[in-house]
């Protein structure tokens, strides 16, 4: 095919004459074209590409979508012979598609040599990959860059907490039991639970449940064990307690209620707790959209006694596509490497970002009030897990969404449902050629 | 019916066609009026409150958004559709109807353009979009419009087959023994008498291209975005842009409005008799 | 092709030529492309796509999919009801306006503007307009005492809302057809009918519905595969839920295809329903021709 070699040649061509040189300011770097979705952190990422594109010359062009149709270009863009966006922001619910699908450029394939600064939170391994052995472990290479790494926190009214006494709820006894002090329909409900069926609403709401009474959707998925434990002792105990939960401390309609419902009934004052992302924080203490404002504070997730905290991870990824010229492919390393500094992740935070480097939570601004949210975090990422490791996560969800939202809705009692979804998650697993099995 | 009789249900009637009107319009005004809220206001059900700028400013003219280009976009995307839709249509629904075909094949032709109107946009979505990439459109507006041209066919084909039969065969018959070619009757012959017809067939694709969403979400992107995708951004992810989205729904029925008082009467024939002929 | 001798000839190919080829090719080649798809498993891997036969496979697991049994249910319920209620309600909106002397002008404005509006915005307003704790609906119900509806977000009353949002979109569409058929009806037949003394029903049940009849149902079938295809309103209003609710086929297809991006369960599912709307469409030209040799 000759147009094949000629695009090729150029190709070399153009990378000669974008041969890396030091330091952050590469001029001849073509614009960096990245795919991203317009969410509450979208204003921070952006402040801090105007930061980039000032500090070093170089262009940066975003294209925003809404958060489905950010999946679908990106799924356009790398299926196609000639990929249109250089760096892919990835979701949790969608980056192993990427990887499994082998989209995405390994970052030492484009740079050799290129590390990703130790002070990263490296989100449950999950930038890393073995394209091999398909796992996600520090043992594979650096595929993409953490650039979000939003997980749900406790959200808590500090205000009604000092009224009544009340101390930070830790465990679930305690959360349930300060629910329960603070529940008084219909003007303020003790929990605000987010039972709607939707891409990612009531499973996410239930894994910090899941995982803080010790349960887990499969045994090992790092080790590429996908045996079932969904519906083991653990897994019922933590259903049982989430809807005792919302019986008697929760919101009615929760069935109904999506994080956007969930966040309202906490900006206008009707719920005492919800467990909610760290990304739609920032309207928590926005005048015009919270009559909250100051009275909110946030925890890590609560569990067992003796079980650390276990936030479910919907976190935001930055892949390089394969199908992208090279020159472009070091377009987007060069930001990375500027975009992985302490000093960069410093400013992230200060123009309404989440940053992903430890030093930003170790600075002393984490110490403000308007930084509160900067500690709960810290003491929670460590122990953040990835639900899914697998790139057809998205069918099990969908199981999940469906058969909890039923739950929650009272259609179907909670333990044999829980078993009814297992059966189905285990048999998606073994259609798709896993090793799985009950548990 | 009397002219008394009428008089006497007249006050009824109006009475009537009022709350009709009313049950129309309130939702317009009071999603109008939650544009000029605030979120904590509007979401708190305050029935007074202190008028602000502040959404329609976020939509017209902050960073992440492009309203100006969307509106300019859908513009444009209509028109073209339009305007490619009457002429292929038009062309198509002379020569089936006007030239000689077996009944079976205008038969088929008409049946197949029903039956493609009645299937769902999306399911075609992820297949055109394989297309419009491998006829290097990608990112065009020209790959929307390519696609609303091929949605609104079948309607435009149906109904400038109903006023391309009323041309009457006798002008035809006479201005070929004149020695007209086809583009001359077309044009001179044709043209006068199905001018209504082509406006009011022209009214509906416009309308319909305006309003889609499926598949132009599938097809733009941030450059070729059109009004219906700008707006469903307002409500995505972690929480729904509620005055934002009000604001942006306000703009895009300025236009609607404006049509209305512009042209009306045409709306209004070009409906009725598009459907009803 | 037979261009030639005959400019005519000529002239009735290159006329059809650019429909047929815009119906072909962006019309029959993404179906034939589905239906092939349909028998595969489609995945993706080293940025290749592989196709996995797989049979019948797909087509075998649709009745067990509990999204599609409901969206194809939930879009008939939705089709039927909605259609049923604005034909009605525009039928005697447009009988009533027929009636008065002046002001229909201002009320056929009136009606046009939910037409205009792009359905997402129709979404986007009464997404507003029905929210429990702050929309116009219930703080208007509450003055009369009700305690707030969720409307979109309880099961029971989710599919209803829907329905009726769309009777509030389309009833002004069906108005102005039934309307124009109505003004369109030969006066002399009702100056006689006066003449025989004849009151508003008997008129109504022995002139003005049987005279109606085709503009009643060319309004209705437009409005029917206008509503089986809903998708914007239900995207921004429940995204199918609470539960399946308010699933429509629409949004099922969305869901398996792109969401999900099951390339092959999604075209067995999309030729499904194209299967579907040619037993509906065949249904539909059945009635009409025995209809018309009724008639």
């Amino acid at each position: 095919m000759p147009m094949m070699t000629r695009r090729t040649a150029m190709l070399g061509a153009t990378g000669l004459l974008a041969a890396p040189r030091p330091g952050f300011a590469q001029t001849s770097l073509p614009p960096l074209s990245i795919v991203i979705n317009n969410s509450p952190w979208f204003d921070g990422f952006r402040n801090l590409v105007d930061r980039y594109e000032k500090d070093t010359g170089n262009k940066v062009e975003l294209d925003v979508n809404p958060f489905g149709g950010s999946l679908e270009k990106q799924r356009s863009s790398v299926r196609a012979a000639k990929g249109q966006f250089d760096v892919l922001i990835m979701n949790a619910s969608w980056f192993t598609e990427m990887y499994f699908g082998g989209f995405l450029e390994a970052i030492a394939g484009i740079e050799p040599g290129f590390r990703l600064d130790p002070g990263i939170y490296t989100c449950d391994d999950t930038c890393f990959f073995d394209p091999v052995a398909k796992t996600m472990t520090a043992q594979g290479k650096l595929y993409s860059m953490p650039v979000n790494p939003n997980i749900p926190l406790l959200f808590y009214r500090g205000d009604l907490y000092r009224q009544k006494g009340l101390t930070v709820a830790r465990t679930f006894a305690e959360l349930e039991a300060n629910a329960k002090a603070l529940h008084h329909p219909p003007s303020i409900y003790g929990m605000a639970q987010r039972g709607a069926r939707g891409p990612g609403s009531v499973s996410y709401d239930f894994y910090p449940y899941l995982f803080g009474y010790g349960g887990a959707l499969f045994r090992d998925q790092k080790a590429g064990d996908y045996t079932v434990l969904l519906n083991n002792d653990k897994g019922h105990a933590a259903l049982d307690y989430y809807m005792e939960l919302l019986k008697t401390a929760g919101n009615p309609k929760a069935a109904s209620f999506d994080q956007a419902e969930v966040l309202q009934a906490v900006a206008t004052g009707k719920a005492a707790h919800a467990i909610a992302v760290i990304a739609a924080w920032p309207q928590v203490d926005d005048p015009g959209k919270s009559i909250v404002v100051d009275k909110m504070e946030l925890a890590p997730p609560p569990s067992l006694p003796g079980l650390p905290t276990g936030p479910g991870l919907g976190h935001w990824l930055a892949g390089i596509s394969k199908n992208v010229p090279d020159d472009h492919k070091r377009a987007a390393v060069a930001f990375f490497k500027w975009f992985q500094t302490a000093e960069a992740q410093i400013i992230y935070t200060q123009v309404g970002g989440t940053p992903v480097h430890k030093a930003a939570y170790a600075h002393p601004m984490s110490k403000e009030r308007k930084y509160r949210w900067m500690q709960p975090m810290a003491e929670a990422l460590p122990y953040a897990i990835n639900p899914f490791r697998f790139p057809e996560s998205s069918e099990v969800v969908a199981i999940l969404e469906l058969g909890l939202n039923r739950v929650v809705a009272g259609e179907v009692p909670a333990g044999p449902a829980l078993d009814d979804m297992a059966g189905q998650i285990l048999k998606l697993m073994q259609d798709k050629g896993y090793k799985t099995g009950k548990a | 019916m009397s002219v008394v009789v009428r008089r006497r249900h007249g006050v009824l009637v109006h009475a009537a066609l009022l709350a009709a009107v009313l049950i129309v319009l309130v939702p317009f005004a009071w999603v109008i009026a939650a544009g000029f809220r605030t979120q904590i206001s509007l979401l708190m059900g305050e029935t007074l409150f202190e008028p602000t700028l502040a959404s329609f400013r976020e939509v017209l003219f902050s960073r992440s958004s492009d309203f100006a280009l969307n509106f300019r976009n859908s513009l444009i995307i209509g028109t073209a559709t339009t305007l490619a839709c009457l002429v292929i249509a038009t062309g198509a629904a002379w020569s089936l109807q006007r030239m000689a075909w077996p009944r079976f094949a205008v038969a088929g032709f008409l049946a197949w353009a029903l039956l493609f109107h009645m299937l769902p946009p999306i399911t075609l979505a992820g297949a055109w979009f394989s297309m419009v990439r491998s006829m290097h459109l990608e990112n065009t507006l020209t790959a929307i419009i390519l696609a609303h041209v091929t949605l609104n066919l079948p309607m435009a084909l149906w109904l400038m087959g109903v006023f391309v039969r009323d041309v009457p065969e006798e002008l035809i018959e006479a201005a070929r023994l004149d020695g007209a070619s086809t583009p001359v009757i077309l044009w001179h012959v044709a043209r006068p008498i199905i001018a209504p017809g082509l406006a009011a067939t022209g009214i509906l694709v416009f309308i319909f291209s305006w309003n889609e969403f499926a598949v132009a979400l599938n097809l733009s992107i941030k450059q070729t975005a059109t009004v219906p995708v700008a707006i469903a951004k307002y409500a995505q992810g972690y929480e729904i842009a509620y005055t934002q989205m009000a604001a942006s729904a306000a703009l895009s029925t300025l236009p609607a409005v404006l049509l209305l008082l512009v042209g009306q009467r045409a709306i209004v024939k070009g409906l009725t008799t598009g459907a009803l002929k | 092709m037979a261009a030639g001798r005959q400019g005519e000839a000529g002239w009735r190919w290159g006329l059809l030529t650019p429909a047929l080829a815009l119906m072909l090719g962006l019309g029959l080649l993404p179906i034939l492309n589905l239906l092939a798809m349909s028998f595969f498993d489609v995945v993706w891997k080293d940025g290749q796509s592989r196709w996995n036969p797989v049979g019948v496979a797909n087509y075998a697991a649709i009745p067990a999919d509990p999204l599609f049994g409901a969206g194809i249910t939930n879009t008939l319920v939705f089709a039927l009801a909605s259609v049923i209620l604005q034909m009605g309600l525009a039928f005697f909106l447009a009988l009533a306006c027929s009636r008065i002397q002046w002001g229909r002008t201002l009320y056929r404005m009136a009606f046009i503007l939910p037409l205009l509006v792009p359905g997402i915005v129709i979404g986007a307003i009464w997404k507003l307009f029905l929210n429990p704790d702050f929309g116009l609906l219930d703080q208007i119900l509450g003055q009369f005492g009700v305690d707030p509806i969720d409307w979109l977000g309880d099961g029971q009353t989710a599919l209803f809302s829907v329905v009726m949002v769309d009777v509030w979109h389309w009833t002004p569409f069906c108005f102005l057809l039934l309307l124009a058929g109505i003004e369109a009806l030969p006066r002399d037949i009702y100056e006689s009918a006066g003449i025989d003394g004849a009151g508003f029903w008997q008129e109504l049940a022995w002139i003005t519905l049987p005279l109606m009849a085709p503009t009643l149902a060319v309004t209705a079938v437009f409005r029917f595969i206008v509503a089986f295809k809903v998708f914007d309103e239900v995207y921004l209003l429940t995204g199918g839920g609470p539960g399946t609710a308010t699933e429509v086929i629409s949004f099922t297809l969305y869901q398996r295809f792109f969401t999900e991006d099951r390339a092959g369960f999604g075209a067995a599912m999309s030729i499904a329903v194209i299967f579907l709307v040619c037993l509906m469409l065949v249904v539909a030209l059945g009635a009409r021709s025995r209809l018309g040799r009724a008639a």
